[in-house]
């Protein structure tokens, strides 16, 4: 007989709560077919109750960490893992889907009966994404990865009479199932080559077993690393990411980039640093040169756009490298904080493209946004601060995160990629400038008053969390530095 | 208190950003006020500052435990007069803007977060709080000029931003290395200057730290051949823009190397010696030969600024006391001097709306005292004795002698040819007759101009007759680099004036 794994409804509350937030925002519209506000409502109430029980979890890992007691933190037998690094990743998901909700508002309530499904798809993929971040088992975290994923395709799609918008969601779509499939048959060569699904007994099985023919299991790393790199658009994987950033709904674009990125990197760190940390010599020069290509090849790529979202996505691709060095450097906290700090602000500058170019607009040329600042001096300030801060000024968040990697890279030996690092890090300070001189020093144009909404909460959270924690660093820093994973 | 003299400045430019931006007329007013307090604050700092080598008035707190950050302030000899400077000319350069109009609240805001970022700057003894400062300096300069510059503003700006950006982020990474070596040997991290001049570097990572720090300081200087932004960023920028820009902005550089890369690469520095010197003279010649054919006056005050920024890197890199002190001393008189210099350029553009040097002539006859302001400055900057001018460079050339005599003579030419470049411009816009008609209907200074040249000309001729009151306090700074280096490597300062033993010395280096 199969004895019943032990239930740890906590170890999966927050997941829970959001599909079950999701089934019940449809049902309420099919039956009601309420005002946006009313589901709204519904979104908010779920979200908080998330945020509430992540943080229960995060009290709880934190005193089994004290204690040293592993097992608390593993439910399901094991495939479940509710770790420090899992929650703090879960709460950075939260966030940003809280700020995606509120920045995509406009566009909900413009899609009118479709709202519901907007709503539903974004708890959805916030479930999947965060039941990835708390995998302890590959097959587990193939199926957060695609719960998620998939969610994020029809997301792309959503303004289906916008061409630009179908043609996102299927490059999107393709790309991202063939990347899927990768990430899962890399998954089964690991499996030929160590028998294991979970991560800790890969870790495990690798640390006690000298492998003698390691050829399959290398295959598997490379392929996990190839579909992980496509979700969070490493170069060279990351040609899908412009077209879609472009193609999506504005409204919805951070929220889609910002928690693909977060899960994505959570993955990768969890993969790569814990289950294969014991092979190491064999990815990291992979790594590195994956992050290398992406910080060159995203900063010198958005320096020619001239369309804003395509300069992020390419900007996108370029800390999609950043953040790679923090991997390179085997730091699970400065990875976090990057993850944290990037996440809000790509969210926030979304919100802003929303604004300027509306909630469902196409495109968002960068001339549109020729004295933004007389246009809008509040819209074109917070962008000021969430561009610098992408772009690492100090006294921005952006520059702790950015050190944080830099140092953990350099003290792990990879001087070289640090030099890169730095320089790539003054290219795109080039296209960052060039936004904010368009904004501030072009005359400027007419157009209709721009009018922020609830897009103003987003702003005031990005912006606040962007200077603060980049004058006061300590309590994030102190946060991901207690958010080790198992 | 010094945490005071940086967070002034930034009360000060919320308190502008609050007032609303209907009430145009009272930011400017409001603006030089509040300056005026951190200036009296500097005044105060001047006043009891003890002639010491250590940091003083120092404070500490610690920001962030496990990186080894803290907020680590604390002013000495080398510091100090460029504090004082920097508090002086900002309420000078705000009141010299009345000539701007447009979007003058944010102009004030700028400016004093410029203000608060450059003393930040000169006070920070945490690398990575200098880092900080340093590049936050960045984003006003860059709004200053990017908004309220000339034609091509924005070119300039970028310009400026992505050189200087450049420049940081090699000092970045070697700043990231030079913490790592840290805790590699005294197992904990630390960016306190302090603490990172005790590390043990191998000659190889030694010279490669000292290139990122110099690369990034040279840019600033700007060292040939760093200095191509310089002209278009001077040109460009509003007056007050430029007079802060060459009188403050500049002297990172030059503070930088005599700070940071004497003090943490002692034996690098000795070894890089020639190199600097020969960049040093190299841009003292080419600076004031470039400066000699500039038909834009504007654009020849920036030149010659490359040229008189040469002198203090020879000085610095000449590694004796003398040329320390001319250093240190200059990074102040230059200030004051093109300072004032751009100012006038300023005020005569306010007037005749064009820098060009053959729009005017016989300017003498119908501004006669505007006129006379400048040939004042001029001299000053040629080193006339008796004024600023000529302590500082006779100081770094007769400092520089022993170790470095070729390099004087060649360097020496450079105050023949700045003779040349700025009494041939006086020449040709203020003497003869004003035979344009739109030259003869000029108004002459206003008390207002007079009273902002006034305190510069008169520190000009203090530190030119008595410079005792300076150097007593700078000395004991510049004597604690010196027997750093000393004690670091097997240089041997030379007896003044032996030239013979000089010159072995130089060759065995």
């Amino acid at each position: 007989m199969i004895a019943t794994p032990e239930i740890s409804w906590i170890a999966i509350a927050p997941d829970l709560l959001l599909a079950l937030g999701a089934a019940v925002v449809l049902l309420v519209d099919v039956q009601w077919k309420p005002p946006a506000r009313v589901l709204g409502w519904v979104v908010g109430v779920t979200l908080a109750l998330a945020i509430g029980f992540a943080v229960l979890q995060w009290f709880q890992a934190h005193d089994a960490m004290v204690a040293g007691d592993s097992t608390t933190r593993l439910a399901f037998s094991g495939l479940i893992v509710m770790d420090g690094f899992a929650v703090f990743a879960r709460l950075a998901l939260l966030a940003a889907t809280a700020l995606g909700v509120m920045a995509g508002w406009r566009l909900v309530v413009s899609l009118g009966r479709r709202g519901a499904e907007a709503l539903a798809l974004i708890l959805l993929a916030t479930a999947g994404f965060s039941l990835m971040v708390a995998s302890n088992n590959l097959i587990m975290l193939f199926l957060g990865l695609e719960v998620g994923s998939i969610a994020l395709y029809v997301l792309a799609g959503l303004s289906r009479e916008r061409p630009e918008s179908d043609e996102a969601a299927i490059k999107y779509f393709l790309l991202g199932s063939f990347a899927s499939a990768m990430f899962v048959y890399g998954v089964a060569l690991i499996y030929a080559g160590t028998r294991q699904f979970e991560i800790l007994e890969i870790r495990g099985f690798l640390g006690n077993f000298i492998v003698t023919d390691p050829a399959v299991i290398y295959i598997g790393i490379g392929l996990v690393i190839a579909g992980l790199g496509f979700k969070v658009s490493a170069a060279p994987f990351h040609a899908w990411a412009p077209d879609v950033y472009q193609g999506a709904p504005a409204g919805l674009v951070g929220y889609m980039a910002a928690v693909a990125k977060v899960a994505g990197f959570a993955a990768i760190a969890r993969v790569l640093m814990t289950a294969v940390g014991d092979l190491d010599l064999t990815w990291l020069p992979v790594v590195a040169g994956i992050s290398a290509l992406s910080m060159l090849l995203g900063s010198v790529l958005a320096l020619v756009q001239g369309d804003l979202r395509r300069l992020l996505a390419y900007s996108g691709v370029a800390h999609a490298g950043f953040i790679m060095t923090g991997v390179v450097g085997g730091a699970f906290d400065a990875i976090l904080v990057y993850l944290a700090v990037y996440a809000i602000q790509l969210v926030g500058s979304f919100a802003v493209v929303a604004v300027v170019n509306g909630p469902d607009g196409a495109g968002s040329a960068i001339t549109d946004y020729r004295g933004l600042s007389r246009r809008s001096p509040v819209l074109a300030a917070s962008f000021t601060v969430l561009l610098l801060g992408m772009g690492g000024l100090p006294l921005t968040s952006g520059f702790i995160a950015k050190f944080g990697v830099f140092t953990e890279a350099w003290a792990g030996g990879y001087q070289w990629l640090v030099i890169v690092a730095v320089v790539a890090s003054v290219i795109a300070f080039a296209f960052y400038i060039r936004v904010i001189v368009v904004m501030y020093m072009d005359e400027s144009i007419d157009g209709v008053e721009l009018s922020l909404g609830p897009a103003r909460w987003v702003l005031a959270v990005a912006v606040g969390t962007t200077i603060v924690w980049g004058i006061f660093p300590t309590s994030l820093l102190e946060l991901a530095a207690d958010a080790l994973p198992l | 208190m010094l945490t005071a003299l940086i967070v002034l400045p930034v009360a000060a430019a919320i308190v502008v950003a609050l007032v609303p931006s209907k009430r145009r007329e009272i930011h400017l007013p409001l603006g030089i006020a509040l300056s005026a307090i951190p200036l009296a604050l500097a005044g105060y700092l001047f006043w009891v500052f003890q002639p010491d080598a250590a940091y003083q008035q120092v404070e500490r707190a610690i920001w962030y435990e496990p990186w080894g950050i803290s907020w680590y302030i604390g002013v000495d000899g080398i510091s100090l007069p460029m504090v004082i400077l920097t508090a002086l000319l900002v309420p000078i350069s705000l009141a010299a803007s009345t000539s701007i109009t447009n979007r003058t609240k944010e102009f004030v805001v700028y400016t004093l977060f410029l203000e608060a970022g450059l003393i930040g700057a000169f006070l920070a003894v945490d690398l990575f709080l200098f880092f900080v400062f340093f590049e936050a300096i960045l984003i006003p300069m860059y709004f200053i000029i990017g908004i309220w510059g000339g034609e091509r503003r924005i070119y300039a700006a970028v310009k400026f931003f992505i050189y200087t950006a450049f420049g940081s982020a090699l000092m970045l990474a070697a700043i990231i290395a030079l913490a790592a070596s840290h805790t590699a040997e005294f197992g904990f991290t630390s960016f306190a200057l302090t603490d990172l001049v005790n590390v043990d570097l191998t000659t190889g990572a030694e010279r490669w730290l000292f290139a990122a720090f110099a690369i990034a300081f040279a840019i600033k200087v700007p060292l040939f051949p760093f200095h191509t932004w310089l002209p278009d960023a001077h040109v460009e920028a509003p007056t007050a823009g430029s007079v802060l820009l060459a009188a403050v902005l500049l002297k990172l550089g030059t503070y930088g190397l005599l700070r940071f890369n004497l003090g943490l690469f002692p034996d690098a520095s000795v070894d890089a010696v020639p190199i600097m010197a020969t960049l040093a003279v190299i841009g003292i010649i080419y600076g004031a030969v470039v400066a000699i054919v500039q038909p834009d006056l504007k654009k020849l005050v920036a030149y010659s600024s490359v040229s008189h920024l040469g002198f203090i890197v020879l000085g610095t890199f000449a590694l004796t006391s003398g040329g320390l002190q001319g250093a240190v001393i200059q990074n102040l008189n230059h200030g004051l001097t093109t300072g004032a210099l751009f100012l006038l350029v300023g005020m005569l553009y306010d007037r005749r709306h064009t820098k060009r040097i053959a729009d005017f002539g016989g300017l003498q006859k119908v501004m006669p005292v505007l006129a006379g302001f400048f040939l004042f400055m001029a001299f000053a900057s040629i080193g006339l004795p008796g004024l600023n001018g000529f302590v500082g460079e006779f100081l770094v050339l007769i400092g520089s002698f022993p170790t470095l005599p070729g390099f004087v003579i060649a360097a020496a030419t450079g105050v023949v040819l700045a003779a040349i470049y700025l009494l041939w411009a006086y020449e040709r816009v203020f003497t003869g007759l004003p035979d344009k008609e739109e030259n003869s209907i000029l108004t002459d200074l206003s008390p207002r101009e007079i009273g902002l040249l006034a305190p510069l000309a008169a520190l000009i001729v203090v530190i030119g007759l008595y410079p005792g009151f300076l150097l007593d306090r700078i000395t004991p700074s510049t004597e604690a680099v010196l027997d750093h280096i000393v004690d670091q490597t097997d240089f041997v300062i030379p007896e003044p004036g032996r030239v013979d033993d000089v010159l072995v010395a130089g060759d065995s280096s």
